[in-house]
This record gives C-alpha cells, sequence and structure tokens, in this order.
C-alpha cells in the first residue's frame, strides 16, 4: 500500500510524532490555560468595537491607486498562469515541478499564514478577480454601461467555497492517495477548469460580489486575513488591533461550515496516515468486497473518511451550541452557531500551522532555488543560478518542530477562548451568565485542541 | 484590572510550565529512545563498536518481485549514530534513500549494504528508484 498525498510528493522528510512527554505537557497547559481563562475572564467585551489608525491619506491613496492594483493583478495573472504553464509543459515528477510547490505550498500555506499576521494579502494578487474586474471594464468601455448581474442569492452565503474547500483538498489529499501520484500535469488541469467556473460565477453575480462569497481562495484566505493587523475601510487602508476584524466575519450563511471545515480537512490530512489509518484500511477492504477497484476503493474509503471528519467536526461544536442555548437568555440557536464561528478560525490557523509548518518550510526552499532556476524540472535550465541547489533539512531539528506544533495549538486555544469570551459577553451581559455559557465554548475548544495534539502524537507508520 | 492582573498571572503560569517541560525534555527524550530494541521491525546499530561488522545485528530488508517482504520496515535510529541496514533483491533495481539522497544499485539475487551517519532527524523513505515503490522508513530521533 503506498500512499502518497501531497506533502510526501514533494518533501522528503516527514515529521517524527510528538513524543507521549510532550504531548502530556501540552495537554495539562491547555487544561491550566482554560480553567484560568474561566476565571480571570474580564467583564466588558474588547474586540467588539474596530480600533484602527487610518495611514496616511498620501500613502493609503498609492497603495490603492488604480496602477496599483492593476499592477499587483498582472503579478497574480502572470504567476498563476506560468504555474498552469509549468504543470502542462512540465516534468511530471511533482517535485521537480514548479506547479504543485507553488499552488500547493507557496500560496495555498503561504496566504493563510501571512494574511493571519498582515490581513487579507490574496485580494490584490488574486488572479480572477484581476481578470474579472478587467472584462468588467471592458464591458463598461465598449457597451457604455455596467454590465447586468443577478443577484446573489442571500441564502447561498459562504456554502459554494465550503464547497470548494473540500473539492481542493480532495484534490490535494485524496485523489493523490489511489495509489497514482497527483501529476503536476492534473492540477494544472483542475486549475483551468476552476478558472472557468470562477469566471463564469464572476459574469453572473460581478466580480467582487463572488469574490466576497463564493471564489474559494478569497473567502478561505480572507477568513485568515481577519486575524491579522492590516485592511481596508472606506477605501482607506488601516492598521488595526489583532483580531478585531474576526468579529464581524461570520455575519453570512455557511461562515460556521468554512471554518468547521478548515479544520476537518486538515485534521483528516494528518489522521489518515497515522490515527485512522487501521479504520481507513479496513474501509478500503470492504469497498474492494463490494466489487470496486483498488484506486476507486482507496478514493471511495478516503472521501467517505473525510466527510466523516468533516461530520464528526461539526457535532462537536453543534454540542457547543446546542449547550450555550441552555444558558438562560440565551439568543436562538442560527444567531450562536453563526455568532461563534469566527472564534474557531485562530484553531484552524493552529491546526494549520502544527500540520504543514515543517513542509512549508522545507519546500519553500526548493521553490525559491531549484524550482525557481528550472522551473519545469528539464534540467536543461538555469534561469538564476540556482538550479542545482537542495533542500537543507538541517534548519529544522525535531524537537524545534515539536515544539513550534505544540505552541501553535495552545496559542489557538488561547485566542479562540478570548474570542469566545468576548462574544459571550455581547449575548449576555450579565457577567456570570456570560461565563456559565462558556464551559460550553471551552469544552468545544479543549476536545478541538486535544484532538489536534493527539493528531500529532500518533505514530504515522 | 483585578481581572488582567489574573490573567498576566495565569500566563506566567503557563509559561512556566512550558519552560519547565522543555527543560525535562533532554532527560525524558533519551530514556524514551532508549528502549527502542523492542519490536521485530525496529533496529537500532549497536553502539559497541568493537564487535566486528557480521556479528552486529545488521536489518536486512528482502525484495521479491518488486515489493518488500513484510510490507515496508521501519528503522529506527538515533542522529549521530551510523544507520546500517542491508537491501537483497531478486532483481536488479537501484535503492534510493530520499532526504540524504543516497543511491546504491543492487544487482539481481544480490545484497547491498548502506552505512552513513545519521546527520538528519525526522522520517525519510528509502524506495526501489525504477518502480517508485517505498521499501523501508528511516527514522532518526533526536
Amino acid at each position: 500500500m503506498s500512499f502518497l498525498p501531497i506533502a510526501h510528493a514533494l518533501a522528503s522528510r516527514q515529521d517524527l510524532p510528538v513524543p507521549a512527554w510532550l504531548f502530556a505537557w501540552g495537554a495539562s497547559i491547555v487544561l491550566i490555560v482554560s480553567f484560568f481563562a474561566l476565571s480571570a475572564g474580564w467583564r466588558e467585551p474588547r474586540f467588539e468595537q474596530p480600533h484602527s489608525r487610518p495611514f496616511g491619506a498620501g500613502l493609503s491613496r498609492a497603495l490603492l491607486s488604480v496602477p496599483a492594483q492593476i499592477l499587483c493583478g498582472a503579478v497574480g495573472v502572470f504567476l498563476f498562469g506560468f504555474a498552469v504553464y509549468a504543470g502542462l509543459e512540465g516534468t511530471v515528477a511533482p517535485d521537480r515541478n514548479f506547479a504543485l510547490t507553488f499552488l500547493f505550498v507557496t500560496c495555498w500555506l503561504g496566504f493563510p499564514f501571512f494574511s493571519a499576521i498582515f490581513g487579507d494579502l490574496f485580494r490584490p494578487f488574486n488572479p480572477w478577480r484581476a481578470i474579472g474586474r478587467a472584462a468588467g471594464a471592458g464591458f463598461r468601455a465598449i457597451a457604455g454601461q455596467r454590465a447586468a448581474h443577478l443577484t446573489y442569492p442571500e441564502r447561498l452565503g459562504r456554502w459554494p467555497a465550503v464547497i470548494g474547500l473540500l473539492a481542493i483538498v480532495w484534490l490535494e489529499v485524496v485523489y493523490g492517495s489511489g495509489g497514482a501520484i497527483l501529476e503536476p500535469e492534473v492540477a494544472a488541469t483542475a486549475a483551468l477548469v476552476y478558472t472557468v467556473y470562477a469566471l463564469a460565477m464572476m459574469a453572473l453575480f460581478g466580480a467582487e460580489e463572488w469574490c466576497d462569497r463564493g471564489e474559494v481562495f478569497s473567502v478561505y484566505f480572507g477568513m485568515f486575513g481577519r486575524l491579522g493587523i492590516f485592511g481596508t475601510h472606506d477605501g482607506r487602508l488601516e492598521r488595526r488591533r489583532p483580531f478585531t476584524a474576526a468579529t464581524t466575519w461570520a455575519t453570512v450563511p455557511g461562515s460556521a461550515a468554512l471554518v468547521l471545515a478548515s479544520i476537518a480537512t486538515t485534521s483528516y490530512d494528518g489522521a489518515s496516515e497515522g490515527a485512522f489509518a487501521d479504520f481507513i484500511e479496513t474501509g478500503i477492504g470492504w469497498a474492494e468486497d463490494i466489487g470496486l477497484g483498488v484506486t476507486a476503493s482507496i478514493r471511495f474509503t478516503d472521501t467517505v473518511f473525510m466527510l466523516l471528519t468533516f461530520a464528526a467536526v461539526s457535532l462537536v461544536y453543534w454540542l457547543g451550541v446546542r449547550g450555550m442555548r441552555t444558558v438562560p437568555g440565551a439568543p436562538s440557536l442560527a444567531k450562536l452557531r453563526t455568532g461563534f464561528a469566527h472564534t474557531l478560525i485562530p484553531i484552524a490557523l493552529a491546526y494549520l500551522v502544527a500540520h504543514y509548518f515543517s513542509l512549508f518550510v522545507f519546500q519553500e526552499q526548493a521553490q525559491f532555488t531549484y524550482l525557481l532556476s528550472d522551473p519545469l524540472g528539464t534540467g536543461t535550465t538555469d534561469l538564476f543560478g540556482t538550479a542545482s541547489s537542495g533542500v537543507d533539512y538541517t534548519v529544522l531539528t525535531a524537537n524545534a518542530i515539536w515544539y513550534v506544533q505544540v505552541g501553535a495549538l495552545i496559542v489557538g486555544h488561547v485566542l479562540a477562548l478570548m474570542l469566545a469570551h468576548d462574544r459571550a459577553l455581547v449575548y449576555w451581559p450579565d457577567y456570570r451568565k456570560a461565563t456559565a455559557s462558556q464551559y460550553w465554548m471551552l469544552a468545544v475548544m479543549v476536545a478541538f485542541t486535544c484532538f489536534g495534539l493527539y493528531l500529532l502524537s500518533v505514530s504515522n507508520g | 484590572m483585578r481581572d488582567v492582573r489574573k490573567l498576566v498571572l495565569a500566563l506566567l503560569v503557563v509559561a512556566a510550565a512550558f519552560a519547565l517541560s522543555a527543560c525535562g525534555s533532554s532527560d525524558d527524550g533519551t530514556t524514551a529512545s532508549g528502549n527502542t530494541e523492542s519490536g521485530s521491525k525496529s533496529s537500532k546499530s549497536a553502539p559497541e563498536a568493537e564487535k566486528p561488522a557480521e556479528e552486529q545485528d545488521v536489518p536486512t530488508i528482502v525484495v521479491r518481485g518488486g515489493e518488500p517482504v513484510g510490507g515496508v520496515q521501519t528503522l529506527e535510529f538515533s542522529a549521530g549514530e551510523q544507520i546500517r541496514f542491508r537491501v537483497s533483491s531478486d532483481e536488479a533495481e537501484e535503492i534510493h534513500v530520499h532526504g540524504y539522497d543516497i543511491a546504491k544499485d543492487v544487482p539481481a539475487g544480490g545484497t547491498v549494504e548502506f552505512d552513513f551517519p545519521a546527520e538528519l532527524e525526522g522520517i525519510y523513505e528509502a524506495e526501489l528508484e525504477e518502480l517508485g515503490v517505498q521499501i523501508a522508513e528511516l527514522r532518526i530521533n533526536p
């Protein structure tokens, strides 16, 4: 049986499981922090009011000017187009082709990591938004009027992005585990299919509208960007207090599902070779018994397990929401469900860091050395003289990776508790009732964080 | 304000606990890696260099028909020691250890021996290069 999800196909080094003693320490700290959080909680919301300072008018105008927007958009379109070209024309070896590392590591992991610090970095470089807006401008110039768009159905909310996120992770984790590796050509073709879909949706609903709700990458990266310190308000750049923008994120249907899907897909990727490996193996056996082929059995079972993980993670959150509803004075279930969704963003980020931090550090070395100099992996080009460089796996010791992994989960846990406590104070002006409601969210957070620690500690052999 | 002070206190306690755990790590780490000789699959090359190479328990991965006999073998080592193992195959192949990027040819019906220092920590694959089949997983613990 050879499982080859994307992390295996790209980097040669895999993480050792977190040792038992560190797992125990991590879990203890999570519990201690949680109990202190209950007793030390503040009594007035801290994050709910926007705290921001606008940039100087000149700087703001320059950075948001039309030429700057066109330049950023062009950079995005060029890099995306180049990655697709490399995927179609370059080598089939996943680790020697620019496309897979650029799409699945540099962008798919880089934008969440850096947006969580600096705010939504993807929006200016979004290639589909750039094309959509250019098309809109072209239409206006020719027709002399704005293109007429359908009204986006409010109830759909972020659900198209939820489906899209599951589809992308399916391609990344499940498709590649079916015996065959995820070939650069397949990824490039998928990217082209997605482009057609995204542009069609933008034509229907308008570029900005679709990017706000349905365009997977905008919505997913933007979610992490809400934690970051830079944003725009009334057409002006501003510096804001970290995490405050997250409080207004989950106002659209499907938001809770999106953040839960993020936690679930990362969990599934981590568990498919560790905690769930034996169950998946059994499931594959059953699928083969009912007459499916080998590859079909693996993909079918993996898909079922990915969806089960999504269901289980959602169930935990739903139970927490149900619990909060029992506290006197609670708002409706629907309001609670959306109202606390943003508190899980730090946990989703912590899961990403814990599972992919080392892959990112290793593979970015490849990105900026041989993948840059020899993007097609032909072995004959050397654009920047770095084609023969390799990845230095000594830059991170096993201990360093473990501390980052466990540290990320603990920090994410604390941030999630802070955001949840803050939101509870909005819904229950009585401080004691707010605290009572937070026993439930605390249980949810402890469950997610300890599950995350457990996944890291399970041997993936 | 009292609440804020409590929160700061809580964070300090946590920081202290984490620092303690970090200090305790080296002791615990060595004891943990010291008992890896259990388990038939895992094996450590003995640190006693007195014995001649033949007498040491060098694990051998047997490859038949392009597949490792008994599934992918897990070999555990500690950083700094020598990684030693043999591969015997009924068909000619190239054995490639990823990460370390060491490749050796094994002739049909022959055996090839690997012997190199464990400089990189983490988990690495050894595979049949032509077929792309993984035969072993090298775990190098800190």
